[in-house]
């Protein structure tokens, strides 16, 4: 056994998905089951396509507030008996909202497995949105807001989406202190109405469950005579041309230049998906990632220097997120567009690329490690509209990534001349370096 | 609720002191080694503080075998993910891989074990990361400065326990190649550290390995552990940071805390599920709901840089709330008072134990999930109780807590005289105290 040269191990084992088992209720609600007996757990999504792109126009936030409220009191329970049920079978039940869907997570002991099932129904079916409670969560995320956008990288992200994607509702994907103050309960019944339905949900439990025959009888006893209603359709997923601009966004006082680069993809459906996310582990997903090693490893100017492909159910975004300190804003953001550009120009070695597939085959596996990323991963799928197969079908994906696949795609979605740019910082410090990019478009931090 | 699980322990010693832990798990293909080395930024010195995080860094620049980058390059490209981060009294690393590439993680950990190559230009980058990282993670970024800096400088009156983990810039400037390499040969040697091994691993074979890379590096003579002890706190203290970056304000409340697995430990634990743990809990309920005049919170024994597992005294109870503007601190603190004394007075209702006891029981089940925090639990109490079987073992010394423990534990440990309190006023100038 050699000290000097690391080991040598067998070649990386792709993942294996669990037996699931999947069947639609008549009320068209899509129930995912999946027996996992390692820990005396079960653990459970209750998934709507009920996200922020659902919000209406002047009303941000509402999907956000509807699954905040959720749990907040039902036709038969108070705010506070629901905490105390849950609290005493040992479980959790929270509901949140992203840009797609509005997603209940409920866990419990295994044997409290009934009660937990007649939580979630209640609270999806019969939560009555008590008026204290609602003027209360005005108030509270109004206070909650304010302290997000005390943050750098909250204001970051926000100018961000709305650059990339706006008119559509993805460009808008927390509340304002406008939209806030319009919140009704009023307006989160009728959001509840028109989205909460079965036929526009799938519940997945995963865990240490009884028989298939047991758990689906509970199941329908909480779920089969939920009414099935007619849903709105998303948003038409009309999206504009990537094209460069340059947007600072003034916060005086700051002592870092918080920067985002990148631009609207794709979903996890289209035929780029796969090369682009092994371009995007190449550039910037890891921290042996080219992002990582010069901007922050040779160059320091960065703690966290790395990119990120999100995908969502209509669209995606890619970019580059990074925090530099302010007198080096113009060498980063150099240094930034010089990776992207030569991932797209140059294409990329055979060891750099089966490294990078490994990499993205490896955390696959471990992120499906625990009950509670398996049943996200699973909810995911469901409400991606994406087969469950593409668990199991993602590692052989990953491998037949071509070099040439991978560079086509780093050459259009990290392609810098259509790449967006958004820093937040002191404008004093950062106008003048930025502007060496083009001109800029200043806005005042709200 | 027949709801115990039992984690596997096999535990031995290398004759060089490393103290090793394997647990097997074969429920999936993955696999973390957790090395965790008994130093941590309360052994800092005047004048190097943020030196032990600065080293923490420096473990990553590369070692005999594995120059500069081949650790990051190494466990990513077999499919794994790694970090390490600085404690108060420790410092940990990890690697979480598939686990037919547990030998890559091993190896890697001992190459560094063994020794470091440092030189001035990778101590200079490395000190330009940590500044960048002070600016993201603390300067830029409101409550941090007052929760990282000035609540331990209120906290604590020894210099180990109230000085900045994270550093000052002059600190950071002044240390040397020299420190690193002294700091290395001091503290970085296996009698100061526990590997644990958790998930889809065969314990002869990883055995085999473990001895074969680390098993002749050599000990070292530790010096004695600094003095951390606290004088005792007789009357309460108050201060007020102004916070140019928040707009929202907030107070913290605490209390110095007991000392690790004392009874008067596992009561205060229990004593913080029921005043702050979920939203059955008499916060929530109180405070956030009945007076709402509390936004947010977050409590632990050991706040902000521990909870119970790595807590280790001196340490603090403490509760940091985000409040109402349409509320003064002074308020909050009394209405936090308030809901203690009543704990201290009338003591807790046989239903609201009851749900305190499954709060814990699952909330065990649910933070033991992945190989990762069962590797960091097993190392943790190795390196701080001596016994990793507390895994298995300390829930039931949480349940035992009776109910007139814990409300002694409100009246006693939670007493006003005992309480320290920091008011974050938003505002733009740096004035008062």
């Amino acid at each position: 056994m050699s000290r000097s040269r690391p080991p040598r191990t067998p070649e990386l084992e792709l993942y294996k998905l669990p037996a699931v088992f999947e069947t639609t209720l008549a009320s068209g609600l899509e129930v995912v089951l999946v027996e996992d007996r390692r820990l005396p757990l079960v653990t459970a999504r209750l998934g709507f396509q009920a996200g922020s792109k659902f919000d209406p126009e002047g009303l941000a936030g509402l999907s956000e507030s509807t699954s905040a409220l959720l749990t907040e009191g039902t036709r038969t329970r108070t705010a506070r008996r629901l905490a105390e049920e849950v609290a005493a079978i040992g479980g959790t039940l929270k509901a949140e909202s992203s840009p797609d869907a509005l997603i209940l997570s409920a866990s419990t002991l295994a044997d409290c497995l009934p009660k937990m099932l007649e939580l979630m129904a209640d609270v999806a079916r019969n939560a009555v949105f008590p008026p204290r409670e609602v003027a209360l969560r005005k108030q509270n995320r109004r206070q909650e807001l304010l302290a997000q956008r005390s943050q750098a990288e909250f204001l970051a992200a926000e100018k961000f989406v709305e650059v990339v994607f706006a008119p559509h509702p993805y460009c808008r994907q927390d509340p304002t202190l406008e939209s806030i103050e319009r919140l009704s309960r009023a307006g989160v019944v009728a959001f509840r109405e028109r989205q909460l339905a079965p036929n526009n949900a799938a519940l997945i439990l995963l865990g240490a469950l009884p028989l298939r025959r047991q758990t689906l009888e509970l199941v329908r006893a909480r779920f089969a005579d939920w009414t099935r209603r007619r849903v709105p359709l998303p948003p038409a997923p009309h999206f504009p041309r990537p094209k460069r601009s340059i947007t600072l966004v003034n916060r005086p006082g700051s002592v870092q230049a918080d920067i985002r680069i990148g631009r609207l993809a794709v979903t996890r459906a289209h035929a780029d998906y796969f090369p682009l996310l092994a371009a995007n582990s190449i550039l910037g997903g890891s921290t042996s990632s080219r992002l990582f090693m010069n901007i922050r490893e040779k160059k320091g100017f960065a703690y966290d220097a790395h990119s990120a492909v999100v995908p969502l159910r209509d669209s995606g975004v890619a970019s580059v997120i990074t925090q530099v300190r302010n007198d080096v804003l113009r060498p980063a953001i150099e240094g930034v567009l010089a990776e992207m550009r030569r991932l797209g120009q140059r294409r990329v070695g055979s060891k750099e690329l089966a490294a990078t597939k490994n990499y993205l085959n490896g955390v696959f596996v471990i992120r499906l490690e625990t009950p509670d990323g398996l049943a996200s991963q699973l909810a995911g799928l469901k409400l991606m509209g994406l087969p469950l197969s593409y668990l199991r079908r993602y590692g052989d994906r990953v491998r037949a990534v071509e070099p040439e696949r991978l560079q086509a795609a780093a050459a259009k979605y990290f392609d810098p001349e259509v790449a967006t740019i958004v820093v937040v910082g002191d404008r004093e410090k950062l106008l003048p370096q930025l502007e060496k990019f083009g001109s800029v478009k200043v806005e005042e931090a709200r | 609720m027949p709801a115990e699980f039992r984690i596997p322990i096999e535990r031995f010693t290398l004759s060089n002191g490393l103290r090793v832990i394997l647990s097997p798990d074969h429920s999936t293909p993955v696999a973390t080694v957790y090395l965790i080395y008994g130093v941590g930024a309360r052994v800092e010195e005047r004048g190097r503080t943020g030196f032990a995080h600065l080293f923490e860094h420096m473990m990553f620049q590369g070692s005999k075998n594995a120059p500069k980058g081949t650790h990051f390059k190494l466990i990513e490209a077999n499919g794994g993910a790694l970090n390490g981060s600085t404690h108060p009294d420790f410092t940990d690393y990890f690697e979480v891989l598939p686990s037919n590439k547990l030998a890559v993680a091993l190896w890697l950990e001992a190459d560094r074990m063994r020794g470091l190559q440092v030189n001035r230009a990778n101590l200079e980058n490395q000190r330009q990361t940590v500044k960048q990282e002070r600016r993201l993670a603390f300067d830029n970024r409101p409550y941090a400065v007052a929760i990282v800096e000035r609540w331990p400088q209120l906290a604590f009156r020894n210099w180990h326990n109230s000085h900045s983990i994270i550093g000052s810039f002059e600190d950071l400037d002044g240390a040397t190649v020299a420190d690193v390499r002294r700091f290395f040969q001091t503290y970085y040697a296996p009698n100061n550290a526990v590997l644990a091994v958790a998930g889809d691993l065969r314990p002869e074979e990883t055995r085999r390995l473990v001895e074969a890379y680390f098993g002749d590096i050599p000990a070292q003579a530790l010096p004695s552990p600094p003095n951390l002890t606290e004088p005792p706190q007789k009357a309460p203290r108050t201060g007020v940071h102004r916070d140019p970056l928040a707009q929202v304000p907030a107070v913290i409340v605490g209390y110095p805390g007991p000392t690790r697995r004392t009874p008067n430990y596992y009561a205060l634990v229990m004593l913080d599920i029921v005043l702050t743990g979920g939203e059955s809990s008499r916060f929530h309920q109180r405070l956030v709901k009945g007076r709402q005049s509390v936004i947010q919170y977050e409590a632990n024994l050991g706040w902000p840089f521990a909870g119970p597992a790595d807590y280790k005294d001196p340490g603090r109870y403490a509760v940091f709330l985000l409040h109402k503007p349409a509320f003064r601190s002074e308020q909050i603190v009394k209405q936090v008072e308030e809901e203690i004394r009543a704990v201290a007075r009338a003591g807790l209702r046989r239903r609201e134990l009851a749900r305190a006891r499954a709060f814990l029981r699952s909330n065990r089940v649910r933070q033991l999930q992945s190989s990762r925090t069962r590797a960091a639990a097993l190392g943790q109490y190795e390196l701080l109780d001596g016994n990793p079987d507390y895994v298995n073992t300390e829930l039931d010394l949480f349940l035992a807590a009776t109910p007139d423990e814990i409300q002694q534990a409100a009246r006693e440990w939670l007493a006003p005289e005992r309480r320290s309190v920091l008011e974050i006023v938003p505002g733009k100038k740096q004035e008062g105290r």
